[in-house]
């Protein structure tokens, strides 16, 4: 079989995101993988958006700065592509699909039902509306989040 | 579909309504019962003179917004052309000027709430009377704060929708009240000075063709669907606000609205007699939705001004995070938020409508200048697919027409507004000048012409340029020979700062011909400066550092490196010294010299050789810098370096070692070779120097350039070794006093 592994699509959403699915992927990576990393700039598809796109274009820099840091250190090949879709977990998939990726691998983001209900639950989206295999990675920081956000029990 | 077009999702639908659905609310729903008491029957004037001067902005706007659609819009445009200073007032009006609008929309907002659910107008708490509107104005603008906050994306789908429906419901409106209308209801006219002042208040009503352009980079082809928008959004509300006011004024009985008591609106009360109240509460509903409708984009519009100042270093660039979560830039929205808030609770409704009309009146002058300079100075690159009709007509009367509007404003509010651009201008100088880079294309206009512009115009773009935190290393180039050298000791300073090499060739040009005549023939002139040019760029990038090249037409190239180094802004200057180097310096050298701009950096050149660098101190500001360049050096070529002090014959070998080794900590040079020496100066310099491959002198306290440049005696040594000299001088000005004594 191939390895699901040898090429993820990885849907990163801020520095924290790419802290704790970098420590949860690079270990588990082999010594030929590639990973492609991925930033969805999300649009209002007709309104205004909530940022400005050249402000969000900005920040995924930022994090793709981190990330290649991270992969360089780890010596594992990264790519880094910023999408645009009005729907996250679409765009995510799109991505997918265009760089022929082995699966779609992230890390849940975690927080409370209020708050997965505000900014719409990506995690579900991502691991329900699929084409290809989804990696769903551990977050080491997660009991730490609930304990934080302290609303999900 | 490509990227861009996916970034670039709004329609020319969706871009009308962000102007339509900001504008609408305050204009129709709130002000237009204060505005017929104020003019009587010239109220409906008022809203369509007020439509006009919009027009003309809305003209200006278009333009410059199809030659440059970045986020930021207004502000944008007027940073970019004028430059910061006039960029930091653009946009604290801008971002003030929401804010306040904001805080109106809220209070009438709160008042459609009041009188849905049939509220008290105030109810007591610990002994305190609570205005009933203002507290529902408080919790509106919360709960509008925190939706942008956490960014609903579906609010900006919703606006749409409430747009379409309001101009159903004032059309509607209209339309059954004309059937009523008759001549005779109209109430008396109170005078044009009356309708003026009344325009100065409704004008809140038309700020929001100008968000447009503050999403102007997520249009889709912003070359059609901009103007159209900006233009078509004034045109609409004038043309609804105009027949709503007649509406209100001639089917009623006159004095109807004016006689109405204050906590009723006079828009739903007039529609209660027009149809009934279902005329009437289809007018609350949409006066709740529009109200609301112009807060929130408001709000959304205000953090796109925060993004473009951040940006641009106005403001800190720590106001544009985005939240890990929501993806929205919550601090510049909670502060936005907080100022909301602060203002519904301190000032009263027509304030804060003529605090958003005013701050706004500025920005629209200002815009119009902005386009004025933009075709003026001919920028590159400027290449506006929508250009105004009548230029240079309708800007001049844009502009005139939005300052001559501030005169009609409550006098409170027009010394509020001075104030606000007094602070504007203060933050500039304060914190945003040695912030922010880009002095705008006035200055740079002004600055590249100093030959023919008026002196007191030069120097007012000089001192208020900014100069950008940033170290930035000009190097006058003239002889081809030297370039590499001198751009090389420059690319090694820009780098251990992370700095700028500004590389400029000074053309001089005969007095006979004048400077525009060699700006448009400059290959007759003189074909080095290109190549020249060119190499310092190839040169500089192999550095890795950033590099900017200038070409300067001058009648006198020697004093044409001083006012370059004041344009660009330089730190530090790195040239060269021979005698072909920059042509004679005239009589002014005196005057000249006296007052340096930046720290000078003097390289007699024999070759470009690091590899071991003598340093003789004695001291003083001069060899400051000459430690400091040292240093540079030292770190990023590995030099060693050798301190030399030569000690009187009356101080103690013990007392200079000591002097010199805290002389070296003070420098961070601790590493390097120290060595004392006694006797004559020149002698031992030249004796410690022969094992050396260059040589850093600072100049002392009389003045390198004036001996330098005078054709005087320089010192000997400069002469006498045989390995590159590196004269260095710090900046120094001349006090007030020294100026007016005439000594230095």
């Amino acid at each position: 079989m191939r390895d699901l592994l040898a090429k993820p699509l990885v849907p990163i959403a801020n520095e924290a995101d790419a802290t704790a699915t970098l420590d949860a992927l690079l270990g588990r990576l082999d010594a030929d993988a590639t990973i492609v990393v991925c930033h969805v700039i999300e649009k209002a598809g007709g309104a205004p958006d909530k940022a400005s796109v050249e402000q969000r274009e900005a920040n995924a820099q930022d994090v793709f700065a981190l990330v290649r840091e991270r992969c360089a250190d780890a010596g594992v090949d990264v790519q880094t592509r910023i999408d645009y879709g009005t729907d996250v977990a679409d765009a995510v998939f799109a991505a997918a699909a265009d760089v022929d990726a082995t699966a779609v691998a992230f890390t849940p983001r975690g927080g409370s039902r209020w708050l997965r209900f505000l900014t719409g639950d990506t995690t579900l989206d991502l691991v329900t509306t699929n084409d290809r295999p989804v990696v769903v990675l551990p977050d080491a920081g997660d009991d730490t989040d609930d304990a934080e956000e302290g609303v999900d029990a | 579909m490509s990227d861009e077009e996916l970034a670039k999702d709004l329609g020319p639908l969706a871009a009308l309504t962000i102007g339509v659905g900001t504008m609408i609310g305050a204009g129709i729903f709130v002000l237009p019962g204060d505005a017929i008491s104020q003019a009587g029957s010239l109220a409906g004037g008022a809203f369509v003179l007020g439509g006009v001067i919009a027009l003309f902005t809305a003209l200006s706007a278009s333009e410059l917004g199809t030659a440059m659609p970045r986020s930021g819009g207004a502000y944008f445009y007027v940073n970019r052309a004028l430059g910061p200073l006039f960029g930091s007032v653009a946009g604290w009006a801008n971002w003030l000027g929401l804010a306040f609008a904001s805080a109106f929309y809220m209070v009438g907002f709160g008042a459609y709430v009041r009188n849905i659910f049939g509220l008290a107008t105030g109810y007591a708490l610990v002994g305190l009377e609570i205005p009933t509107v203002k507290a529902m104005a408080f919790g509106g603008a919360a709960l509008f704060v925190t939706v942008n906050y956490v960014g609903a994306k579906e609010t900006g789908r919703l606006q749409n929708v409430i747009v379409v429906l309001l101009v159903v419901i004032l059309a509607v409106f209209t339309a059954l009240g004309v059937m009523r209308a008759e001549p005779a209801n109209l109430p008396e006219s109170k005078g044009f000075g009356a309708m003026l002042s009344t325009t100065g208040l409704i004008f809140v009503s038309y700020l929001g063709f100008v968000q447009i352009t503050s999403v102007a980079e997520e249009i889709k082809d912003p070359d059609k669907n901009l103007p159209r928008a900006v233009i078509g959004s004034v045109l609409i509300v004038t043309t609804v606000y105009a027949l709503v006011l007649v509406t209100m004024s001639a089917a009623v009985e006159g004095g109807f609205v004016a006689g109405l008591p204050a906590d009723e609106i006079a828009v739903v009360e007039v529609g209660r007699q027009v149809q009934g109240g279902l005329l009437a509460g289809a007018l609350l509903l949409g006066g709740l939705l529009a109200t609301a409708s112009s807060a929130n984009a408001s709000i959304l519009a205000s953090s796109r001004i925060n993004f473009a100042m951040g940006r641009d270093r106005i403001v800190t660039p720590e106001l544009n995070e985005i939240h890990g979560r929501f993806g929205t830039p919550y601090r510049a929205i909670g502060i936005t938020g907080a100022l909301i808030l602060l203002f519904i609770l301190v000032a009263p409704i027509s304030t804060l409508a003529e605090l958003g009309s005013v701050l706004h009146l500025v920005i629209y002058g200002l815009l119009n200048i902005a386009l004025i300079v933009m075709r003026e100075a001919d920028v590159d690159g400027y290449d506006p697919s929508f250009t105004v009709p009548l230029y240079p007509f309708t800007p001049i009367v844009g502009a005139l027409a939005s300052f001559a509007l501030i005169a009609y404003i409550t006098p409170l509010v027009q010394w509020l507004g001075l104030g606000f651009v007094i602070f504007a201008g203060a933050w500039y100088l304060l914190y945003a000048r040695s912030r922010t880079t880009e002095a705008g294309e006035l200055a740079d206009w002004i600055l590249s012409r100093s030959d023919e512009m008026p002196d007191s115009a030069v120097t007012a773009a000089e001192s208020v340029a900014p100069d950008g935190g940033q170290y930035r290393v000009m190097v006058p180039l003239a002889n081809p020979e030297h370039e590499t050298d001198l751009i090389t000791l420059a690319s090694a300073l820009a780098k251990q700062h992370g700095g700028t090499v500004v590389a400029t060739h000074i053309v001089t040009v005969p007095d006979q011909t004048t400077l525009s005549h060699a700006r448009d023939n400059v290959d007759e002139l003189d074909d080095g400066e290109i190549s020249i040019l060119d190499a310092a760029r190839e040169d500089a990038e192999t550095f890795g550092v950033d590099v900017e090249t200038h070409t300067i037409y001058s009648h006198r190239a020697f004093e044409e490196v001083f006012d370059a180094a004041r344009t660009y802004n330089a730190d530090v200057c790195v040239m060269g010294w021979g005698p072909h180097s920059h042509g004679r310096a005239e009589s002014r050298v005196d005057e000249l010299t006296s007052d340096l701009p930046c720290d000078f950096l003097v390289l007699k050149d024999r070759g470009f050789d690091p590899d071991h660098i003598l340093v003789p101190t004695a001291g003083g500001p001069d060899s400051e810098l000459s430690a400091e360049v040292a240093r540079d050096l030292q770190v990023e070529y590995d030099s060693e370096v050798t301190l030399l002090y030569v000690r009187d014959d009356d101080q103690s070998e013990a007392a200079a070692t000591e002097f010199l080794e805290g002389w070296a900590s003070e420098h961070d040079l601790e590493d390097a070779e120290l060595v004392v020496e006694s006797g004559d100066v020149e002698s031992a310099i030249e004796r410690r120097a022969r094992s050396a491959s260059m040589l850093v002198v600072g100049a002392t306290e009389r003045g390198l350039f004036q001996r330098l440049v005078g054709g005087s005696v320089v010192m000997d040594v400069v002469d006498d070794v045989d390995i590159s000299v590196l004269l260095a001088e710090k900046k120094r000005s001349r006090s007030l006093k020294q100026r007016l004594l005439g000594n230095d």
